[in-house]
This record gives structure tokens, sequence and C-alpha cells, in this order.
């Protein structure tokens, strides 16, 4: 037996599996057959199986230095240190595949555990071996990493260095695609609905599972912003390169519909609203995946191979055809209970949505105009930062508004409460927002200032409410706290995460507005002032770490001691990687990138300082971001096992 | 819902679109060459480019101590000088590809951002490129 024998007997298996229960799904449909059901969730099982069994094929080969299949030959070296040897499985095409396919077999698997209602099964099941089935197929039969190789190499190239750089690169794919495909379940569980014509109850039902795809890609983008910081060396956490774009709609998308989704589970409105935005939220995951692997854009992204663009390309205008198809054919049946009042949470919660929606669109127009505009001119162009920044600041500042405004004002109507709270809010808004001003700030940092005041108001004001409220029955001070922050889990950690979101904007704006970025060559000894920064360059030193060569500038730098930026040579690429060194702080980052040295004799080196403020906070508030949705999300893994205690009770 | 909610829809959803369409047609950049600026040269006069060719050999001159980087930019047709500020890539020489981003001033090309193309699969340029191998070469190089 080798690796490359077991991968595709693997992948056949769980082609034949998927296939199979894709069947049975459709069978349970027509038959009405609940047997039908219990088979199919039986060929989830297997499907997930030999998913994993290919996962650890490819594992296999990778951890034994296997060249004879197409994907080691291609992509693994001997001489990459373990960790980047497991990660190697995800670092290009065909095992990224295999990795979201191991994924989509395993959610698969799990929504069918969770699957309670027959009416809804066969047709939720049915998508997502659908979809699954895409993803074995293009494996089998377009991205096979299990191809032999004619003549084995004894040694490879190894991954792309950018991705051995730095360990979050074994992370953050991971949680993206854990991200990407979760969407499918609640795509599934829409396509059931509008299917069963069930228009209701969906949402309360996958709320879990968005929240769940939500977090992994909260998770996914922070730690990629970070992994940029850290490792590409140019001091800035986002690029709107194309694919952090395309790793950005989704999530924007999924933010959309968790507030639309609220609404539908308490008022029974926006129903052709949520059905809407989850198929795009899926068809995005689709687009972006089409963007990274296709080739058609540039970016530091992108995959090389193009063979795999058109039958994504061809993926995505199915989802897109079956989600709004279903859509605009039951659209006429569906109704909203009760008219809308704008100015009551659930206006509120639309309007926040409709921001998030705009952004998805703003974000595919800006990625995409550079092809339109070399389709229609033949002109060649790119739409930079600039573009994104100035429409997003007016966006993100309506966004924050929004934020602070709609949990204080309750559903269907204003009352006296919302009414004092607000006005508490507008008038921290406007101290903030002078005071900010009378500082020195500019416009736009006073008004972002001023909005993270209105928002800590805001989530101040619910809690003070809502311990108030235990209060009245009789609870000592800490007990009311601590059962505001228990008893409604899913509004607490509302709070916590829109908290998380004011945050990372005042991060953002500081970050964006008092970034000072200098370089300066030195000789080994000098001594020089760098952006209001001492520094001393102490010596240069050059190692040979196996699998690359390092050279090491030691920094002395004031009031932080000393910083060791490097330039790392790896064989298979011509030129040197930076890996700047990061001081964090509470106020500043100092980043510290080795720019070029003397390579004859050593004598001097240029050295390039990014100071940046607040970065810091951007990770915390990333962190506070996550902590919030799981703490809305865990309870629901024990509610669950609860109910299933008691159904089988 | 009311008429006034749809009047103030659209005022809101025109402003975004006046708001995405402006910004969209200030921060577009052009993508050219250096004849294709001598063609068409009142067009991107005071505008943000990006300016792709091969470096001319022989016309590198680089200061560590000050930083300064000048050279010529070539594309078979025409040349243009370039001046830039900051350390050049590490790949950055003669006869290779590259992209500088930023404006004519004068006859000078002030570039802020300089991209080579640094992939193991880049191949510089033989003698008597023809500009569609340049478009090429930029093209990789973007």
């Amino acid at each position: 037996m080798t690796p490359g024998l077991l991968g595709n007997v693997a992948l056949v298996l769980g082609f034949v599996f998927t296939a199979l229960g894709f069947v049975l799904a459709a069978l349970a449909w027509w038959a009405k057959d609940a047997r039908y059901v219990e088979a199919a969730k039986r060929a989830a099982v297997f499907s997930f199986l030999a998913a994993l069994l290919a996962f650890f094929a490819l594992e296999w080969a990778l951890l034994t230095d296997d060249f004879s299949i197409v994907y080691t030959a291609k992509n693994h070296s001997t001489k990459s240190p373990t960790w980047v040897k497991f990660a190697t499985l995800w670092a290009a095409l065909e095992g990224s595949i295999l990795l979201w396919a191991t994924f989509q077999a395993l959610y698969t698997l799990l929504a069918a555990r969770r699957l309670r209602d027959y009416w809804m099964a066969p047709a939720v099941l049915g998508t997502l071996f659908a979809v699954q089935l895409f993803f074995f197929g293009v494996m089998l039969f377009v991205a096979n990493p299990f191809t032999p190789v004619p003549n084995p190499p004894t040694e490879g190239p190894g991954p792309n260095p950018l991705l051995q750089n730095h360990w979050m690169m074994a992370v953050h794919p991971v949680l993206m695609y854990l991200g990407f495909v979760g969407i499918s379940v609640p795509f599934a569980y829409a396509v059931a609905a509008m299917l069963a014509r069930r228009y209701q109850s969906w949402v309360a039902e996958t709320r879990w599972w968005t929240l769940i795809a939500f977090g992994f890609l909260t998770a996914a983008i922070f730690a990629g912003g970070w992994w940029s910081y850290e490792v590409l060396g140019w001091g800035g956490y986002w690029a709107w390169d194309p694919v952090e774009n395309a790793s950005f709609i989704p999530w924007l998308l999924l933010a959309a519909f968790l507030h639309t989704a609220l609404v539908q589970a308490r008022r029974g409105m926006f129903k052709t609203w949520n059905f809407a935005y989850v198929t795009l939220a899926f068809a995005a995951t689709v687009f972006g995946t089409f963007l990274t692997r296709s080739g058609v854009i540039q970016s530091v992204h992108a995959f090389v191979e193009g063979a795999v663009g058109p039958v994504f390309l061809g993926f995505l205008l199915l989802v897109l055809f079956v989600g709004f198809g279903l859509l605009s054919r039951v659209a006429s049946e569906v109704r909203d209970v009760g008219g809308l009042n704008l100015l009551s949470r659930e206006g509120l919660l639309l309007g926040g949505s409709l921001v998030f929606a705009t952004m998805a669109f703003v974000v595919v127009l800006g990625t995409l105009f550079p092809l339109f505009v070399e389709a229609v001119t033949g002109d060649k162009v790119s739409v930079g930062a600039p573009f994104f920044d100035s429409v997003f600041a007016p966006l993100g500042a309506a966004l924050l508004f929004l934020m602070g405004a709609g949990p204080v004002l309750p559903w269907g109507k204003v009352d006296g409460y919302a009414a004092r709270a607000f006005s508490a809010m507008l008038s921290a808004f406007a101290l903030a927002t002078a005071l900010a001003l009378l500082l020195g700030a500019t416009f736009g940092v006073a008004i972002g200032v001023g909005l993270f005041a209105y928002n800590l108001v805001a989530v101040l004001a619910q809690a003070g409410r809502g311990v108030a409220a235990w209060r009245k029955k009789g609870r000592g001070a800490l007990s009311a706290f601590f059962a505001y922050l228990t008893r409604a889990r899913e509004q607490a950690g509302a709070q916590m995460v829109h908290f998380g979101v004011a945050l990372a904007a005042l991060a953002i704006v500081f970050s964006q507005a008092y970034r000072v970025d200098v370089q300066k060559t030195l000789e080994i000894g000098e001594r020089a002032v760098l952006g209001g920064v001492e520094l001393a360059l102490l010596r240069l030193d050059a190692r040979d770490e196996g699998f690359r060569y390092a050279v090491v500038a030691e920094v002395e730098v004031e009031g932080v001691g000393r910083m060791y930026p490097r330039l790392h040579y790896y064989p298979t690429m011509n030129s040197p990687l930076a890996a700047p060194s990061v001081h964090y702080g509470l106020y500043n980052d100092d980043y510290l990138i080795l720019q070029a040295f003397d390579t004859e004799a050593g004598r001097w080196a240029t050295l390039r300082l990014v100071r940046t403020p607040l970065v810091l906070w951007l990770w915390i508030a990333g962190g506070i971001i996550l902590f919030g949705v799981l703490y809305i999300v865990v309870p629901g893994v024990s509610l669950a096992r609860r109910r299933r205690a008691e159904v089988a009770a | 819902m009311k008429a006034k909610y749809w009047i103030g829809l659209l005022i809101i959803a025109g402003a975004i679109g006046y708001m995405i369409w402006g910004g969209l047609g200030q921060s577009l950049v052009y993508f050219i060459t250096p004849s294709e600026y001598y063609q068409d040269q009142a067009k991107y006069r005071g505008k943000r480019v990006r300016l792709g060719g091969i470096v001319k050999e022989g016309t590198i001159r680089y200061d560590p101590k000050t930083l300064e980087l000048r050279f010529v930019l070539t594309d078979g047709v025409a040349e243009v000088p370039v001046f830039h500020k900051g350390t050049p890539p590490a790949l950055f020489k003669d006869r290779q590809g590259v992209v500088v981003e930023g404006r004519f001033e004068g006859g000078t090309f002030h570039g802020d951002n300089l991209l080579v193309k640094h992939s193991e699969t880049y191949q510089p340029p033989k003698e008597g490129y023809t500009p569609e191998e340049v478009r090429k070469l930029i093209k990789e190089a973007k």
C-alpha cells in the first residue's frame, strides 16, 4: 500500500458514498420515507471517513517524503520543518480542495446529526451532498493530488516561502475553510425551506450554524490580518488585495443575514431578504475560491493553476441559478407579518444589514472593476486602497451609528428609555468629538473617537438596564450583573461583539491616520533618530538555518530594547523575504524591517521603522468579537444535547 | 411602506451611488508603458499611474546614504527617467521588468512604490524584445 493508492481509493469511496447519500436524500424527498433519511445519514458518516482517509493519505505522503504523487512532487521539500510539512497539505491547490472536501464532509455529518425535522432533512442533506459531490468530483477529475508521478524526484521545491515564514499560516487557512464551508449549512437549510415551502422556522434553526461560520470567518480574517502584519513586511494589516476581499464579502453578507434573521425569528419579517442574503453569502464563498484559483485576478494569494477556474465559475452560476430560481418561484408566496416601523429595533436592524450588503457590493465592484474596464476600453487599470477607504469611511460611520442605536430601541416602536439612552449616546458622541478636535485630531479621527464613545455609552446603557431589571427582582448588584450576563446570553454576547467592533473601528482609524513610516541607512555602530525614535545598528549576522539562510540585524531601539529584523533567503525564491521585528505596545507598535544591507563588506544596513498607534487593540478587539460569538454559540451545543436527551427520555 | 420612506431611501441610495461612482473615477490608476504615455500625455498629466517597462541597462544610480534611486525605464520604443526615494527591491537590476506607481512631474516620473516580479518562473527579457513581450513582462510584474 502506498499513500497514492490509498488516497485514490479514498477519493473514489468518498465520491461514491457522497453520490449514494445524494440519491438516498432524493429518495427520502420523493418517497417521504424516514428510513431513507436514516440511510443518508449513514452515508454522511462513511463519506466523512473516506475524506478523512484521503486526508491521512496525503499527510502520510508529506510526512514520509513520498514524492511518487503529483502534489508532493510539486509542493513538498524534505528540508521543511515538520509543522511546515504538515501544513503543506493546504499550501497549494489540490490539497486545499482536499481540506475543503474533508471539512464539507464533516459539516454534512454534523448537520445530519443535528437534523431532527424530517420535513427538512431530505432537502438539507441533499443540498449538502450535492455541494460535497462537487468537491470530490473536482479532485477526482480535475485536480487530483494523488495522480502518480512516472519518475518520482528525490527532492521538491517546498511550499511557497511566504507560507513558511510564520506559524500563523498553519492556522489561518484552516479557519478560513472552516468558515467558508460552514456557510453551506445555512444555505442548505435555506434551499430546504424554499423547497418545502416552510419559510419561517429555518432561520431560528440555522442561527447556530451561521454563528459558527461567522465566528470562524472572523477569526480567519483577523488571523490573516495579523499574518500580513507579521510576515509581509510592509507594516500594514489589510491591503484590499482581491483575495482578502474575497474572504471579506461572505463575512459582510453573513453579518447582514445574522441581523435580518433576528428580525424574522422575532417578528416574522424580511423572509425574502434572508433567503437572498444566505444564497449570496454561500455564492460569495464559491466566488472567492474562483478568484483565488482561476488566475483571473493577480494577488499574493493566487495559486497559478487555471484549470479549475471554469469549473468553479460553473459551480458559482449553478448556485446562483438554484438559489435565485427557487427564490423567484416562492417570492409570490412569502408574506411578511405586519408593517415596518423604521424607528424601531427591526428598522435599524434592516438598516444595518443594508449597510453590510452595500459594503459587500462595493467590495465586489472594486475588485471586479478593473476587469470591466479592460473588457470595455482595453485600458489596464487598478482600483487601489484609496477607493475602498473613501467609500468605507462613511459606510463604516453609518454602521457604527446604527450599531449603537439598534439594541437600545425596543421592537416595533420607540419608548422613553430608548429616547433617554439615545440622547446620552449623542451627548457622548458630541463631547468626545469636540474633545478630540480640541486636542488636534483630524475631522475623521474625531468622528471615529466620537462614535466609539457613543457605542461605549450604548453598551453601558444596555448593561445598566439589564442589571437594574434584575435588582428590581431583589438581587444584589453583583448577582444582578451575573444574571444579566448569563440569563440572556444572546443579548450579552451581541453587546460584546458590538463593543469589539467599535474598538476595532477606533484602532483602524488611529492606525490609518497616525502611521509613521521612515527609512534610513546606518553604518554599524551608528546612532540615528528615525521618526522621533533613537536607534542604533549594533551588528549584522548571517546564519544558515538549513531550509533557509538568514541575515539578522541587531538594533538597539530607545525605550524598547534590542530588536532583530531579518531577511530570509529561501532556495526556491530568487529574492529575500523580510521578516520584520515587531514590538507591541499599548499606544504604539514599533515595527522594524531590514530593507537592505551591504552585501560586500557588511558595513551598513538600511532600516525601515513603521510606528503605528493602537494596532495592538485591533487584535484585542478581534479577540473580544470572537469571545462574544463563542459566548452565544457554546451554550447552543449543551442546549441541543439537553434537548436530545429529553427526546431520548 | 409609506411614500416618505421611499423618498428617503432613494436619497440615501443616490448619495451612496454618487459616492461610489465618484470614488471609482478618482482612484482609478491607469497601467501604462512609456510609449503609451507619450501618445496621450494630456490624459495622464497630474494623475497617479502605474508605469511599467524594463530597467535600461547601465542607468541605475542608487545612493544608500540618501536612499535616492534614479534609473531609466524603457519599453523598447520610448524612455522615461524615473526618480524613487527608498530602497530598491532585492531583484531590482538591469533589464528587469518593473512597475512604478507615482506621478509625472516635469519630464521625470516620481515613483513612491516600486514593484518587481518575484517568481521563480520569471525569465529576464532577451535582447531586442518587442513591445508585445514588454506587455507580457508588465503583466507578469503586476
